[in-house]
């Protein structure tokens, strides 16, 4: 019934990608000129919280580990979240930009979540090494949002931030041993033949 | 920076030995399984390479004796298999597996089959110990937060109605929000609970714990899958009602959102009663949307309505008796009936546990009826002729609150408990005969 695991995972990185092209479109352009159409200021907002909202079916239908189970709704809540405060920001049902700081917030805590469920060392597998690297991109990334709190002119957060995401979906791209991507199947690796 | 680049270059390259940890792939007899005859093995296939010890695989009858040889991989290291001896037709059987995957952690998991006879969900497998008392407080904070999200809705769209401030607008998503954060929060926590009892694993090995049979084959299982999915959805229509502006979004949240509570319903003991029928499970939901409805409302009554818009006491104080004499007339119809229902005689309040905390569960909620009694009869006709309310009226709607509150506590403790009348079922928990 589930779809195989490199397909969702394939799934969420298209959603990333487009997480950060529309968030560096904004930054190379700048805020001004993205701004023009009001609508484009809920794109990634909105893609945020769709993102948060469809990664609670994969919580419940993957449950062949707890620990996978756990971080995946951790993942679903945080996103969810962060996606309707952004948007609330968009809308002007929160005003204060300390609001941002919960982009921080969700960083820190996916980071968490990835760092904890993935027990392996760095080099014993490609998805092993991708969910550390993930993990600490999600960690330092999370500075990006602090600066957009403390400096919101300051275009070097804001390209920062969208780059996290760019970086993120090609990791989440190639996470999968199985996934014929960037090596070659692993003959211990769930599914390969 | 180059060595780490070139590092990472060959890591993304070469894969190693394994991704993540070896999963089940497939059982024979199958999980949950009614088979005609007895096995002479079991045969656990996995998706990638797994090591183990000789007690990789463990087959318990109902009374605990286990009927199954060493365990054995075969293959290529994804088969383990053991031999059973001594399985009998009209029983039902409890397999415990552990198999350590490549990347050296160890997983686990339990599934039952019967032979002949439909067999147990592996919440009930031998060793598991079935709801203890975290069990119903996790059931009781998931009652509280469903109050929280239903119930305040319930007092927003039956009774309020739009437009109303903004101030107790934004206090009421924001109340409407918690729970829904928390239903979702403490639903998680219960199921992981309960698989942890029907797993008996310690807190490390549970990490890695199997949960797909206990997700999939129980109705426990089922019912958390389906209301984490209803109430994600419930929990995004709410924000997105604050957010756009559009409480009538609010609408199908509510709708839904009392539609999938009739997963508690069906989840709970009166889902597998003998005597459960149609009458029986409906009864039940409607008792529970009904005590849900009443004790959020409140709380939303007393925590948003009455500090934050004084203007609209008198109508929503109003509005809600009303609607609270309607919901207590079902609270109580189908609580009668249901107690009725599960109760072979009178006798059984006092000479059973369930009885007993049946008996105390009905003095709380005479306790919460007639302190709402004093609401009805003392301050509603005060407010119907257009008086002030009377001082220390949010003081005693928050005592009425914390009783109720109290009444959700003992009905978690009667929903995870048996009734008297209902003989165990067929099953592999200690007590069946061999």
């Amino acid at each position: 019934m589930a779809p195989r695991a490199e397909l969702v995972h394939w799934a969420f990185a298209a959603g990333f990608l487009l997480l950060g092209l529309i968030l560096l479109a904004e930054v190379i352009v700048g805020s001004e000129v993205f701004a023009m159409r009001p609508w484009r200021l809920y794109l990634w907002p909105s893609l945020a919280f769709g993102i948060g909202v469809l990664l609670w079916p994969v919580a419940v239908f993957f449950t062949n580990s707890t620990l996978h189970m756990l971080a995946h709704g951790s993942w679903a809540e945080v996103a969810m979240l962060a996606g309707a405060v952004e948007l609330a920001l968009v809308r002007g049902k929160l005003k204060s930009r300390w609001w941002t700081l919960s982009l921080c917030f969700t960083l820190l805590v996916s980071s968490a979540a990835f760092l904890i469920h993935e027990q392996n060392p760095w080099f014993f597998s490609r998805s092993a090494f991708l969910h550390h690297a993930i993990g600490w991109t999600l960690l330092v990334a999370a500075i990006f949002p602090l600066g957009q709190a403390l400096q919101p002119r300051k275009a070097l957060w804001g390209a920062g931030f969208a780059l996290t995401w760019v970086v993120l979906a090609v990791m989440l791209f190639c996470d999968r041993d199985v996934a014929p991507i960037f090596g070659h199947l692993s003959r211990f690796a769930g599914g390969g033949q | 920076m180059r060595r780490l680049l070139a590092v990472a270059a060959v890591a993304l390259a070469f894969p190693g030995a394994a991704f993540a940890h070896a999963s089940l792939t497939g059982t024979t007899p199958p999980t949950q399984s009614r088979i005609a005859t007895a096995p002479r093995a079991i045969v656990l296939r996995f998706d990638q390479t797994v090591t183990i010890t000789p007690r990789a695989i463990e087959v318990f009858s109902a009374s605990g004796t286990k009927l199954s040889g060493p365990a054995t991989t075969n293959g290529d290291g994804r088969v383990v298999s053991a031999s059973v001896a001594g399985l009998r037709r009209g029983q039902a059987y409890t397999v415990r597996w552990r198999a350590t995957s490549s990347d050296g952690h160890t997983g686990s998991g339990v599934y039952t089959f019967g032979i002949g006879i439909a067999p147990p969900p592996p919440t009930e497998a031998f060793g598991s110990t079935g709801p203890t008392w975290t069990d119903d407080v996790a059931r009781w904070a998931f009652f509280v937060a469903l109050a929280l999200l239903i119930g305040t809705t319930g007092l927003r769209l039956l009774v309020l109605r739009e437009p109303i401030p903004l101030r107790l607008s934004n206090r009421l998503y924001g109340l409407t929000a918690v729970g829904g954060i928390a239903v979702l929060n403490v639903g998680i926590a219960a199921f992981v609970m309960r698989a942890a009892d029907a797993l008996q694993v310690p807190f490390v090995d549970l990490l890695y714990g199997d949960l797909s049979p206990l997700a999939t084959k129980t109705r426990v299982g089922v019912a958390f899958v389906a209301m984490t999915l209803g109430y994600a959805a419930v929990t995004a229509l709410v924000l997105l009602a604050w957010i756009l502006d559009r409480p009538r979004l609010l609408w199908p949240a509510f709708v839904v959102g009392i539609g999938f509570a009739t997963g508690l319903s069906l989840s709970g003991h009166q889902g597998v009663e003998p005597n459960s029928t149609f009458l029986t499970e409906l009864a039940d939901w409607l008792h529970l949307v009904a005590a849900i409805l009443w004790v959020g409302g409140l709380v939303a009554l007393a925590t948003c309505v009455w500090p934050l818009a004084p203007e609209l006491r008198r109508r929503a104080f109003l509005g809600f008796s009303r609607v609270a004499t309607v919901l207590v007339a079902v609270l109580v119809l189908a609580g009668t009936y249901l107690s009725i229902a599960r109760l072979a005689s009178v006798s059984e309040l006092w000479s059973t546990s369930y009885g007993q905390a049946l008996l105390v569960k009905i003095a709380i909620v005479c306790v919460a009826l007639a302190w709402g009694a004093v609401h009805h009869f003392f301050v509603r006709p005060r407010l119907e002729r257009g008086e002030d309310a009377p001082r220390g009226v949010r003081r005693s709607l928050i005592g009425e609150s914390a009783i109720a509150i109290l009444v959700l506590l003992l009905a978690a403790v009667l929903v995870n408990a048996r009734p008297p009348a209902v003989e165990p079922a067929a099953g592999v928990r200690a007590g069946a005969s061999q």
